[in-house]
């Protein structure tokens, strides 16, 4: 199983993607995000990224999850919709999840999958990696590189989360 | 609104189409995309009724969708070239759908439907900063991935466009729908000849924006967004009808104004590439357009428009200071002469 590990990470990644788009009320919503983030972090951690996976967890689920369960426990109607109680609902939760079993299917069945382009294995998705930095790990050299060499694209990120903040503000403020 | 805030978030409009005009990395030019739209939704909520937040939201809706096309082109891009500049987009699948994201963001047919619901639901200074700044920075995108885009849906999209714009305005009077489809009918003109030769794209783009501001500057000034509120302007001040009637037959393309420059440009770089009948199919479309600019000719400057007794006197507020006004409406109707200038645009 543990040569299937990401494999199998993914597929509930996708499914549980599947469970919030098909838009039950946020709190279910909310529930299968928590999900999908301890997937995605199993999944980076496969490929070597502790940290990354760790920074998933404790900010993304613990810090701004957090905050959007709590606004939306405080906005929630009475009788919030789950997957069953709306046919809609439920019929675009069973097609994506058709969808993916018809996709997972065609994987394990043949070696390449040719949907939209060719992908032949976890190989097409390896890190992009130089090569000639055997002591160190590749994701923390990655942290290092945006302090140093993507000092731009910091600034331009922590603006606009800043701008978002305002903007939120903005919005929401009325008259 | 607060005018520090305000003032954050204009220039934060700005910054983020810089960043997507001046951008080497498909991930900086997404982000920068991003940034236009975040801080352009309380622009276009400056009052709070119902009808500008539906605006918004839709806006926000059509341009998310849009920036998740994109970032799966931008994706499929990189699997297929391994590399992140822009340049030409090396697969044909990542072509099409960058394409169709950057059709979504400008308004090309069809996904041009939310260009008059969200013009319309907003007021007119937002109408202008979203008809003129916002259709930059798709379109510095187009002209840099311009040699790998499929032709064959660009022209699709353009004529379509040209067709809807000048159909799909025929049978409005609110102004600012109007406006909204004389962008989408301009934006198919720029994408038609984007294939043959980009600069008239660049050229289009420039006199376009100089009309719009122009025409949107002169409905701020008599303060109408209706035909029936802008025949009244003879009332007011009797030199905007002049100007507007002027400004509407360049809008319209007609020589000797400066609106024809682009159309004149544009037939005859698609006839040099041997194309007879596309050029002439949209010179006939763009003959819709020029009916309606006409009919709002008609009503303001050239006849005195019939209305209630009482609605013949207009209350004289103290007069709006407009900015630039007298040298954008002499550089959009006087510029035909300056034509071999276009050479600067290379």
């Amino acid at each position: 199983m543990m040569t299937y590990i990401v494999f199998i990470l993914s597929v509930i990644f996708v499914v549980s993607f599947v469970g919030f788009s098909s838009k039950p009320s946020p709190i279910y919503g909310g529930l299968v995000l928590i999900v999908s983030g301890g997937v995605g972090c199993g999944i980076i951690m496969n490929f070597g990224g502790s940290f990354l996976g760790l920074m998933v967890f404790l900010i993304y689920l613990g810090g701004m999850l957090v905050v959007f369960g709590y606004t939306t426990a405080m906005a929630t109607e009475q009788y919030p919709e789950v997957w069953v109680s709306n046919t809609t609902v439920m019929g675009v939760f069973l097609l994506g999840l058709l969808m993916e079993v018809m996709l997972v299917l065609y994987v394990l069945k043949s070696e390449e999958v040719g949907v939209v382009f060719k992908f032949s294995g976890v190989g097409d998705w390896a890190i992009y990696d130089i090569g000639d930095s055997g002591v160190f790990s590749e994701e923390i050299m990655g942290v290092a590189a945006l302090y140093s060499y993507g000092a731009w694209v910091v600034i331009v990120t922590g603006w606009s989360l800043f701008v978002g903040v305002l903007v939120i503000l903005e919005v929401t403020r009325g008259d | 609104m607060n005018p520090l805030i305000f003032t954050t978030i204009l220039m934060t409009v700005l910054l983020g189409t810089m960043i997507v005009m001046m951008s080497s990395h498909w991930l900086m030019i997404w982000i920068g995309f991003e940034m236009n739209l975040l801080a352009i939704i309380p622009i276009l909520m400056k009052k709070y009724n119902p009808r500008t937040m539906e605006a918004s939201t839709k806006y926000f809706l059509t341009q998310a969708t849009a920036s998740m096309l994109l970032m799966m082109a931008i994706i499929i891009n990189l699997m297929h070239s391994g590399q992140w500049t822009i340049m030409k987009v090396f697969n044909p699948t990542a072509s099409i759908i960058m394409t169709s994201a950057l059709a979504m963001k400008l308004g090309l047919t069809p996904f041009h439907f939310w260009v008059p619901e969200v013009t319309q639901g907003i007021s007119l200074t937002s109408g202008l900063i979203l008809l003129t700044w916002q259709k930059l920075a798709p379109m510095s995108i187009l002209y840099q991935i311009s040699p790998s885009i499929n032709l064959n849906i660009l022209l699709t999209m353009a004529v379509l466009s040209i067709l809807v714009g000048g159909w799909g305005g025929l049978n409005q009077t609110q102004l600012r729908k109007i406006m909204a489809y004389s962008s989408i009918a301009h934006m198919g003109w720029m994408t038609a000849v984007l294939a043959y030769n980009p600069t008239l794209t660049m050229l289009n783009m420039l006199i376009y924006i100089m009309m719009t501001l122009t025409m949107f500057m002169l409905f701020i000034h008599s303060s109408s967004t209706t035909t029936l509120s802008l025949s009244h302007t003879w009332n007011k001040t009797p030199l905007t009808t002049t100007l507007i009637l002027i400004t509407l037959l360049s809008m319209g393309g007609l020589p000797p104004l400066s609106g024809f420059m682009p159309k004149w440009m544009i037939i005859q770089e698609l006839t040099k590439n041997s194309s007879i009948i596309l050029p002439t199919l949209m010179a006939i479309m763009a003959l819709l357009n020029l009916y309606f600019y006409m009919r709002l000719t008609y009503s303001t400057s050239l006849t005195m428009f019939p209305s209630t007794n009482n609605m013949k006197m207009k209350w004289q507020f103290e007069t709006k200071r407009i900015t630039l006004l007298p040298p954008l409406i002499v550089m959009s109707s006087l510029l035909l002469p300056l034509t071999p200038m276009l050479s600067i645009l290379d």
